[in-house]
């Protein structure tokens, strides 16, 4: 019988071709998303002011002493945009995560077992999808009363389904493709199955709707500081900030702009990363 | 329409290139896919190129169209001048027209070339053809009834139509060139061999020259004048087609051709496979590009690089050991035998008829409109036996195998199995029944894992497993991606028969591959399921496979089977008038 194998050796082309398949724009994207955690989680240990008490003059334009100038009250906003990254962001990460792994948990078993579990599930799923998500998210802030943790965790009860639905479809997709039909031939089943052979499959479509996500929810988040029932009034966060401002547009232009403009920077980087990772994942 | 003639000169060549590179990458590397082409194709002859996938045959057909991916960053070099027209480095606009009138394309796969909104007469007519002009296109490509075609949308045909369609929407521009990039290998083989039929007698009637590029090369010698073999990007070896195939002078030419198997092989012994890479590194600096497969290969093979010399008329090889071919061609007949087989009465399979059906059931609204799939199907098959289902698609033999292994249930009939295990199965796409996340050392050690071995005992069956089907012991910690296709399939063997299973199904898992590798993995499963004992059902549309590796063959037609019986007497003496219709569509070598 004739021999037809390749040296032992791995033909191991090169570590970085996903990088090669990410065009520059995206790089900048998931370079900006890494900055903005760094400064999320280190930047308000260096602050230059403190950001919750009055250093300054009020109505300061922007200038050296205060980079991003002060507030009504004379509080350095540089300071409280910092901050307001680590208040905007850092929950923004959480409520994807926890919604991911609940999503994707409820998902991919209502997928690998389906019939009447499946159909349940799914009747669960759709219930959350048809109500207006942002609306009851207020609703359910409102009942619990104001505040960052009750917030999360109005927004996570609205995010988790889309998450479910969507790996419950790849799951469902991966089922009848021939490698899974072969593995339950060769007699692979139950949670080896479900976690080996049907999650991987559906990460790769997960991470990225998560990704572009992201900037949904830092919006979704500003929406509801924004009409006041984020975080209570002393601390910053961004969307927060630009609603008490927004009225002094016209007489002090930066204090709504600025956190506006950080709002929209993560966003935009936020979606340019998720198209980097898609790029990144779709040769792997 | 067509081009104001430019050379009419009776002997310049219509297609000439002269030290065409190419070199494409991927993911970054780039790497030499065409490596100093000099050929020449005269008006109306027809030429065929012959090679592996990898040897660049493909990517000469879309050079000449200018349709090289640009993602894949193409650099060329060289000239190609079609009709008198320089193709490297012209503009996209002449590109165009040089692509509209001189140079068409018939694809592999015709229902991806057409529109699936739009009628036939109406994307006939898009090329500038009138209505009557359609009508009659259709009808020179034999198609029945060419009024109805052309008010047919592209999935109420045929394969074979369809190609008809391409065929005669790429004649009817006239062009001097036509590219045919194995345009039969998506078709029944009875079907193909009308269609190499069609190409030629088009060509003929038209004075086109055509492309034909292929692997298989009987299919090249019912075609074409003059054969071009390929290798790695080189030409091997161009001649006649008659002349090249009764006596090849490059060692590859020489193992293509043994590696071929038709209705005429032995089936006392294996097949002859065509010399294996061997272990050792490839040279740096110029060097023969077939030197880690050559049989003949010396010291200067690794020295310099052969060029292309005329040896005697019409015929260039590019070989210094040339005159060394016809020895070679002797010595591998002598190719060994088979294992002694092991076998008892015992049923593996037993299948009592068998019925299925497809499509929409009853409702309250309208009856049901189903299509029966198969018919009532009786097949046993003994312990230690090979049993080949043979039929064309459509016919059900693949629906059959899913209910022999268990995956799809039948509507009215009986499967079992000797002991109630369930069998194994190597399916047609090897890469794609391979999980790509998971090492494939991982994917044929789940099916131990139910034995409650240790994990010391599991690492020794994987090796065994993959020594045992020739695959590299220390690849099995490689993800399927990292292995060629033909490593692939052996992977889903080795996990077939790590544990040595009772009834192995095997679906078209030929099909899909080149002669040598086709051999190689016939010669594996013979091999395995005589020295294991294993039973066999071996679904094919290929003839010559199903003679060589059964013990019986059945005849699958719309659901009946029609023949079964012993290989050589159905092959020589066939009852039913389908199986005349397959033998007689089998391509040979001698014809």
């Amino acid at each position: 019988m004739a021999l037809a194998s390749k040296p032992a050796t791995l033909p191991r082309t090169s570590n970085f071709g996903w990088l090669r398949r990410v065009a520059w724009l995206e790089r900048i994207g998931l370079l900006g998303v890494l900055l903005i955690t760094l400064i999320a989680v280190f930047g308000p240990l260096a602050l230059p002011f403190d950001p919750m008490l009055r250093v300054a003059e009020a109505y300061q334009p922007p200038g050296i002493a205060h980079w991003f100038g002060t507030d009504e009250i004379g509080r350095d906003l540089f300071s409280r945009v910092v901050l307001g990254v680590r208040y905007t962001w850092l929950p923004g990460l959480a409520i994807i995560a926890i919604a991911l792994v609940i999503g994707t948990t409820v998902g991919v078993f209502a997928g690998m077992v389906g019939g009447w579990v499946d159909a349940l599930l799914q009747r669960v799923v759709e219930l959350f999808l048809v109500l207006p998500s942002t609306l009851i998210a207020l609703a359910v802030v409102a009942a619990l009363g104001p505040g960052l943790l009750n917030t999360m965790i109005a927004i996570t009860i609205f995010w988790w389904p889309w998450y479910a639905r969507m790996a419950r479809d790849e799951v469902r997709r991966i089922r009848s493709r021939p490698h899974v039909e072969a593995a339950r031939i060769a007699g692979v089943k139950g949670p080896r199955l479900m976690f080996r052979y049907l999650l991987p499959g559906a990460v790769p479509a997960l991470l990225v709707a998560a990704t572009l996500d992201v900037a949904n929810i830092i919006l979704t988040l500003s929406v509801i500081s924004f009409l006041g029932l984020g975080l209570p009034a002393p601390a910053p966060e961004l969307g927060a900030m630009t609603s008490r401002s927004v009225d002094s547009l016209t007489a002090y232009w930066w204090l709504p702009i600025i956190p506006a403009l950080m709002i929209f920077a993560m966003s935009v980087l936020a979606n340019l990363a998720g198209d980097g990772i898609r790029s990144a994942l779709r040769g792997a | 329409m067509t081009l104001p003639p430019t050379s009419t000169e009776p002997e310049a060549p219509v297609l000439s290139i002269r030290g065409l590179h190419v070199r494409l990458s991927r993911d970054g590397d780039a790497s030499t896919v065409l490596d100093g082409i000099d050929f020449d194709l005269a008006r109306g002859e027809v030429v065929a190129l012959v090679g592996e996938s990898g040897s660049g045959k493909s990517t000469i057909g879309l050079t000449l169209q200018g349709l090289l991916p640009a993602e894949a960053q193409p650099e060329i070099s060289g000239s190609v001048r079609l009709a008198g027209r320089e193709i490297v480095g012209a503009k996209p606009h002449a590109l165009r027209e040089i692509r509209r009138s001189l140079v068409r394309a018939v694809p592999q796969d015709p229902m991806g070339a057409l529109n699936p909104t739009m009628s036939i007469g109406a994307q006939l007519r898009e090329s500038g053809l009138s209505a009557d002009e359609v009508l009659d296109w259709l009808t020179r490509t034999g198609l029945p009834d060419p009024r109805r075609i052309a008010s047919d949308l592209p999935h109420r045909l045929s394969g074979g139509q369809r190609q008809r369609v391409l065929i005669a929407m790429s004649m009817a521009a006239r062009p001097r060139v036509l590219i045919a990039d194995e345009p039969t290998t998506a078709l029944d083989v009875t079907v193909q061999a009308q269609i190499l039929t069609l190409l030629k007698d088009l060509a003929r009637e038209h004075n086109t020259a055509i492309l034909f590029i292929t692997h298989d090369l009987a299919v090249a010698a019912e075609l074409a004048d003059r054969v071009m073999v390929l290798y790695g990007g080189r030409v091997a070896e161009v001649g006649d087609t008659r002349a090249l195939i009764t006596a090849p002078a490059h060692p590859y030419s020489a193992g293509l051709l043994s590696a071929r198997f038709d209705l005429d092989s032995s089936r006392d012994r294996q097949l002859v496979t065509l010399s294996a890479e061997h272990l050792r590194d490839r040279p740096v600096g110029a060097h023969c590009n077939y030197v880690t497969r050559c049989p003949l290969a010396e010291a200067d093979c690794s020295e310099r690089r052969p060029d292309l010399v005329r040896v005697h008329h019409g015929r260039q090889v590019a070989c210094f050991h040339a005159d060394r071919v016809p020895g070679l061609l002797a010595r591998v007949r002598e190719a060994p035998g088979w294992p002694a087989p092991v076998s008892s009465d015992a049923n593996a399979l037993e299948l009592y008829r068998i019925t299925k059906s497809f499509g929409p059931g009853r409702t309250l609204l309208r009856p049901a409109r189903q299509t029966q799939v198969l018919a009532g199907i009786d097949l046993r098959i003994r312990q230690g036996e090979c049993v080949a289902l043979v039929g064309e698609s459509g016919s059900g033999k693949s629906t059959l195998l899913r209910i022999a292994a268990g995956l799809l249930d039948p509507d009215h009939g009986d499967v079992s199995w000797l002991g109630g295990v369930p069998p194994q199965v190597v399916f047609q796409d090897a890469v794609a029944s391979l999980t790509p996340w998971l090492t494939v050392g991982e994917q044929i050690r789940d099916r131990l894992r139910p034995l409650g071995l240790s994990r010391r005992e599991q690492d020794f069956r994987v090796a065994g497993a993959l020594k045992l089907v020739g695959v590299d012991p220390a690849l099995a910690g490689a993800l399927p991606s990292e292995l060629s296709g033909g490593q692939c399939q052996r992977v889903t063997v080795a996990r077939a028969v790590v544990v040595p299973p009772k009834l192995l199904l095997c679906d078209e898992p030929i099909s899909a591959m080149d002669v040598s590798l086709a051999a190689q993995t016939l010669n594996l499963l013979g091999g395995l399921r005589r020295s294991m004992g294993m039973a066999m059902l071996f679904v094919t549309h290929d003839l010559a496979a199903a003679r060589l590796i059964a013990d019986r063959i059945a005849v699958l037609e719309k659901g009946h089977l029609v023949e079964i019986g012993e290989p050589d007497q159905v092959i020589s003496a066939p009852q039913a008038p389908y199986t005349k219709k397959l033998v007689g569509a089998v391509p040979r070598l001698a014809g």
